[in-house]
């Protein structure tokens, strides 16, 4: 094994016609990691899982499209973490563009419209999806059947949306992959089958070293499960951070006012709303800002904000302190 | 080893974690030398990535709250890790000094701050007084 990272993307764009719905996309995933995607409907969460499974292709740009295909190759190319990676995708060191059949082989993936066969049973359906991967665990998946209490002669359109959720992901893990790609898995779940879900992945997933790309829209169920977080705001990322690490770099800070000129260092605001009396300023480099403005005896409180507010801050946060109910941000937002 | 995590707290969920179990061995309801769950076990029971989990032991073991023995699981310390009131106390100071700011920024003078502070000691009902006597009715 090498320790390159098992998902590398780099300058990925993705237009559909004349519109662009992924700009200049990057990131990067570690083996072993929970990432979670974040993003309102509409930013390009499900493009951007589909191009890491090889099921659309990239708009190609500069040698990172997929302009020299040749079907059923494969591959994998070494990647030390510390070479750069000039631009494209690398999933487990395969291209998605070259070697889809390959990557969709070793990679688990849950989709976010999970009808499938609805005419098949459970039994039916994993004795249909095992000839597809040649590294699929008949044991394994019956464990799973066990573990999720799925009954094989069930047929898949009498299951509950929970139970729909749990053979999903037998299907996307009784090939035993690395890497498993879930898209927004908990959409339509109610409270305890989410608690139940977060629970079957910290179990089979994150309890056995695999790496976890998913997407969400549902931040507070997020947190405690990713380890890492990416905001996807209109097609671009707009932040990639530990899920610590953005909770201790942004925060809110209040302040009179009339001092808030003397938060001269070029920091980076998201979101500032002035008031008649105080001034409350949100940045994701706070513990600078908080440096300085101790240095200049200001007055202020510190506000720390949850991942929801932090989200809110990068989407629809005006750093020029111009929020107006007819900002065209809003308008999107609204819409 | 009851925890209760708040989703969608601006309290991070690590220091959740960290400070109830912080409080559970200072208040004895962990007592010294009992075995917690392993990483494994409190992951699943609160449904928290287990990475979380391992920086929260490993954090509360540096500190000394907790003991790692190898092969055989995380333990309450048998001694009470007092070098860390330094750090609990370096954080008290910060808090106070972020609630003597934001008296000043509700237009209080020094004279009023001090004149609340006496106030609130005076209710505490510990000035003067070992905090010994009062642990009986404040720990929970």
């Amino acid at each position: 094994m090498t320790d390159s990272p098992d998902i590398i993307v780099r300058g990925l764009s993705k237009s559909f016609g004349r519109k662009r719905v992924l700009e200049d996309v990057s990131f990067t995933v570690e083996r072993g990691r929970t990432f979670a995607l974040l993003g309102r409907n509409g930013a390009g969460k499900t493009t951007t899982l589909r191009l890491l499974l090889g099921l659309l292709k990239p708009d190609s740009s500069g040698g990172s499209g997929c302009g020299s295909a040749e079907p059923g190759s494969v591959t994998p190319v070494p990647m030390s973490k510390h070479e750069p990676f000039p631009a494209g995708m690398r999933v487990l060191g395969l291209d998605p563009c070259k070697d889809a059949i390959e990557v969709r082989r070793r990679v688990g993936y849950l989709a976010e419209d999970q009808r499938m066969f609805s005419w098949m049973t459970v039994e039916q359906i994993t004795r249909f999806m095992a000839p597809f991967y040649p590294t699929w665990d008949t044991n394994l998946a019956n464990r799973y059947l066990q573990q999720f209490e799925l009954s094989r002669s069930t047929k898949i359109k009498h299951l509950s949306k929970g139970q729909t959720v749990r053979l999903g992901l037998l299907l996307a893990l009784a090939h035993r992959p690395q890497v498993i790609i879930l898209d927004d898995p908990a959409l339509g779940l109610d409270p305890i089958m989410r608690k139940q879900f977060n629970r079957d992945l910290i179990m089979h997933l994150q309890s056995e070293g695999r790496t976890v790309f998913y997407s969400s829209h549902l931040l507070y169920e997020v947190e405690p499960i990713a380890d890492q977080v990416a905001i996807l705001d209109r097609g671009r990322i707009v932040i990639q951070q530990d899920t610590e690490t953005l909770r201790h770099n942004v925060k809110q800070l209040r302040m009179a006012s009339g001092d808030y000129h003397k938060l001269t260092l070029p920091l980076n605001k998201l979101d500032v709303l002035p008031g008649p009396t105080e001034t409350a300023v949100t940045l994701s480099d706070a513990p600078q800002a908080i440096e300085q403005l101790r240095q200049n005896g200001v007055t202020f409180r510190v506000v720390d904000l949850n991942l929801d507010e932090i989200f809110e801050a990068y989407v629809i946060g005006r750093p020029d302190g111009q929020r107006h109910a007819d900002d065209p941000k809003l308008q999107e937002a609204a819409a | 080893m009851f925890i209760r995590i708040e989703k969608g707290s601006s309290v991070p969920i690590s220091r959740q974690i960290a400070s109830q179990v912080r409080a559970q061995c200072l208040a004895g309801t962990l007592p010294a030398g009992a075995r917690v769950p392993s990483v494994r076990e409190l992951a699943e029971m609160l449904t928290v990535n287990p990475n979380t989990i391992l920086r929260v032991y490993e954090k509360l073991t540096s500190e000394g709250y907790l003991e790692r023995r190898h092969g055989s699981g995380t333990f309450v310390a048998l001694k009470p890790p007092l070098s860390q009131l330094n750090g609990q106390r370096d954080k008290f100071e910060e808090e106070l000094g972020q609630l003597i700011r934001h008296g000043r920024m509700l237009g209080l003078e020094a004279a009023e701050l001090r004149a609340a502070f006496e106030q609130a000691l005076d209710n505490a009902n510990i000035s003067g007084s070992h905090p010994q006597e009062s642990q009986g009715e404040t720990s929970t």
